[in-house]
């Protein structure tokens, strides 16, 4: 009882009452911003450290093209004069999020690129993220979390049966749910500004719980989504997210561009090396999901090629025969990749369709004769195996 | 009274470091290297250097002043005592474009290998069985480092990390405070730092020198001097080397 009166007056002495809503105009920006203070330098070298690393990771992607669209995305959902300040990296690895560091750098992985439908969504999470570096949000949380490191030391050594550190580790997380909460609403903001259409926002979180759901599905698991987060999450819930933002979109929220086809086109060279990258997942239900969203109805050979890998990577027997069939879709939409022979080979050979089996392999070695695998798949048609 | 336990554990663990009372400074070298000084080059890859403060709490806050000068004095520093290691030092020149990709990734191989050596070998906690013989000292990097743009024309690489976090004012008071009135052990600062060699034709780890408690103060030129004398210690070959102390050399004790 007593506890949580200490941590309140503690906090609000100690932290600060921060967090205000802050859809207020937002302040003037400078572009060649340098930090003063010591926290803020000190958290900035830190960062300029990671970048120098992350630069010279092979794990980025640095592809002109499809650094200059993200770029130009950028800038016309934050402003010219803010986003000369952000370098933006794209880091292949398959899975939904971006980051913000404190100077400037920051990072989307090509899950996102994969699981984003227009360019209006892509600019939410932009949005969202430059909010943090605007809001400098990485500076709070870290002399938030010293300031409460700090009092919890002392709470340790004065009274060490308090009860105190608990109260102070909720309001960490709460606030950093709370920056979280800001940094969305700053997406919003941004985005409604250029003129985006403001219910992308939420649909973003809508497909990624239905993308939950494919994915609990195929692994026979159930899935709640919950309003509230729990103790230790830094973020709010998904289902949180996507009802908050479609609430402060507002009556107008469908009006606005998404530029669709601007964002597919500068996709498109990538789709491939994305959709292998998800498939490797093992994650069956929702790379199906995804591929279903991916089609819209219309499949495509590339998207009729992966699913077709991905039936093949789970291997049922039902599977098997699922898989060849998309594979012989594939070829029959104009596929000319020789991975489509080299999956419809086995699996016919495993539905005991030798012959079509056979003759799809062949196709597979005439079409690729410098392959890796070449010896074994020449093995599986009985024209010998090793050199 | 029984509803506090969570939060004292958590706290406790947030104040309270466990710094080995023993062992605090190992020296490895491989065994059979021999090292005659004036025979051989070394490229002095990019030291990794960090210093800051440590909260009362004990988190580890940055601080860039003190992190540039450090990084001065220690280059300094490095540079004067190449002439007593008896052999010549260059430093490394950072590749750009595809090069530097890989010397990133073995800069933090490099480090992924010392931080092994020093958990597997050195300081007692998870030592291997293996590791704790006398001859044990088996450890490389592979020997494709050869192929690292900017280290061809040098025999050995040689590798530096330091880190200080120093006490602040309010970790020292609360150090003192619950020596004094509460009877627990609090420590402050964190003064760690490894010099490693690296055989660029074979990638085998000749040497490594590791100190979980080192001296200096390294935003000084003089303790950035000492701190180097410290990193430095062991250095097979030296010429005017004193014989090292009992502590460096010693074999890990069963």
């Amino acid at each position: 009882m007593a506890g949580w009166m200490i941590a309140a007056a503690l906090a609000g002495a100690a932290l600060g009452a921060d967090a205000s809503d802050r859809l207020a105009p937002l302040p003037p920006y400078g572009t060649a911003y340098t930090p003063t203070t010591v926290d803020e330098r000190g958290l900035w070298q830190q960062a300029d450290e990671a970048e120098r690393d992350l630069r010279d990771s092979p794990a980025v992607i640095r592809d002109a093209a499809l650094n200059a669209y993200i770029g130009k995305v950028l800038c016309r959902s934050v402003g010219e004069d803010r986003c000369r300040g952000v370098r933006v990296y794209v880091v292949r690895a398959p899975y939904f999020n971006a980051f913000m560091a404190p100077n400037g750098m920051m990072i989307v992985w090509t899950g996102a690129l994969l699981r984003l439908r227009d360019e209006a969504e892509l600019a939410s999470v932009l949005g969202h993220e430059f909010g943090h570096f605007e809001m400098r949000h990485g500076l709070k949380t870290f002399r938030r979390g010293r300031t409460i490191g700090d009092i919890i030391a002392w709470t340790s050594v004065i009274s060490p049966y308090s009860t105190l550190p608990v109260s102070l580790i909720q309001l960490h997380f709460s606030y950093s749910r709370a920056q979280e909460t800001e940094a969305d609403l700053m997406g919003l903001r941004y985005l409604t500004a250029a003129g985006y259409r403001p219910l992308a926002a939420s649909r973003i979180w809508e497909r990624l719980m239905a993308e939950e759901d494919a994915t609990a599905l195929g692994r026979k698991r159930r899935v709640t989504h919950h309003y509230s987060a729990g103790f230790f999450a830094d973020h709010p819930t998904e289902l949180a997210r996507a009802t908050y933002l479609r609430e402060t979109a507002g009556a107008d929220g469908e009006r606005g561009d998404e530029a669709r086809d601007a964002f597919l086109t500068a996709m498109r060279p990538w789709r491939a090396t994305f959709l292998a990258d998800q498939i490797k997942r093992n994650d069956f239900g929702g790379s199906e999901y995804l591929l279903g969203e991916l089609a819209t109805g219309h499949w495509t050979s590339d998207l009729l090629l992966t699913r077709g890998e991905l039936y093949r990577e789970r291997g049922n027997p039902r599977d098997l025969v699922s898989a060849a069939q998309f594979y012989q879709q594939a070829i029959d939409a104009g596929c000319t990749d020789p991975i489509a022979w080299r999956g419809l080979g086995p699996s016919l050979l495993r539905g005991q369709q030798a012959a079509a089996g056979r003759a799809a392999l062949k196709t597979y070695l005439e079409k690729a004769p410098a392959a890796s695998d070449r010896a074994a798949m020449a093995m599986l048609i009985g024209e010998g195996g090793v050199q | 009274m029984r509803r506090g336990w969570g939060a004292l554990a958590f706290a406790a663990a947030l104040t309270m470091t466990a710094t080995p009372l023993t062992a605090q400074e190992k020296t490895g070298n491989k065994p059979g290297f021999t090292l005659a000084p004036g025979t051989v080059t070394i490229v002095l890859m990019r030291p990794e250097i960090a210093v800051g403060a440590q909260s009362t709490g004990g988190a580890y806050e940055p601080n860039a002043d003190w992190t540039d000068q450090a990084r001065e004095n220690l280059g300094k520093a490095l540079a004067e005592a190449q002439g007593r290691l008896g052999n010549r030092v260059i430093t490394h020149v950072e590749p750009v474009g595809q090069g530097a990709a890989v010397a990133h990734e073995y800069r933090a191989l490099f480090t992924a290998l010392a931080d092994s050596v020093q958990t597997y070998q050195f300081f007692p906690g998870n030592r291997l069985p293996t590791k704790k013989r006398d001859d044990s000292f088996l450890w490389s990097i592979g020997s494709e480092v050869a192929s690292l743009p900017g280290v061809q024309g040098a025999d050995y690489a040689l590798f530096v990390t330091t880190e200080d976090h120093y006490g602040s004012t309010g970790r020292k008071l609360l150090q003192v405070f619950a020596a004094g009135v509460a009877g627990i052990g609090v420590s402050s600062g964190v003064h760690k730092g490894y010099a490693g060699l690296i055989d660029l034709k074979t990638g085998d780890l000749v040497w490594l020198n590791a100190d979980l408690a080192m001296g200096g103060d390294v935003r000084t030129p003089e303790g950035a001097a000492k701190r180097v004398a410290q990193l430095l210690e062991g250095f097979p070959g030296k010429p005017v080397e004193a014989p090292v102390t009992s502590v460096a050399t010693k074999t890990a004790a069963r």
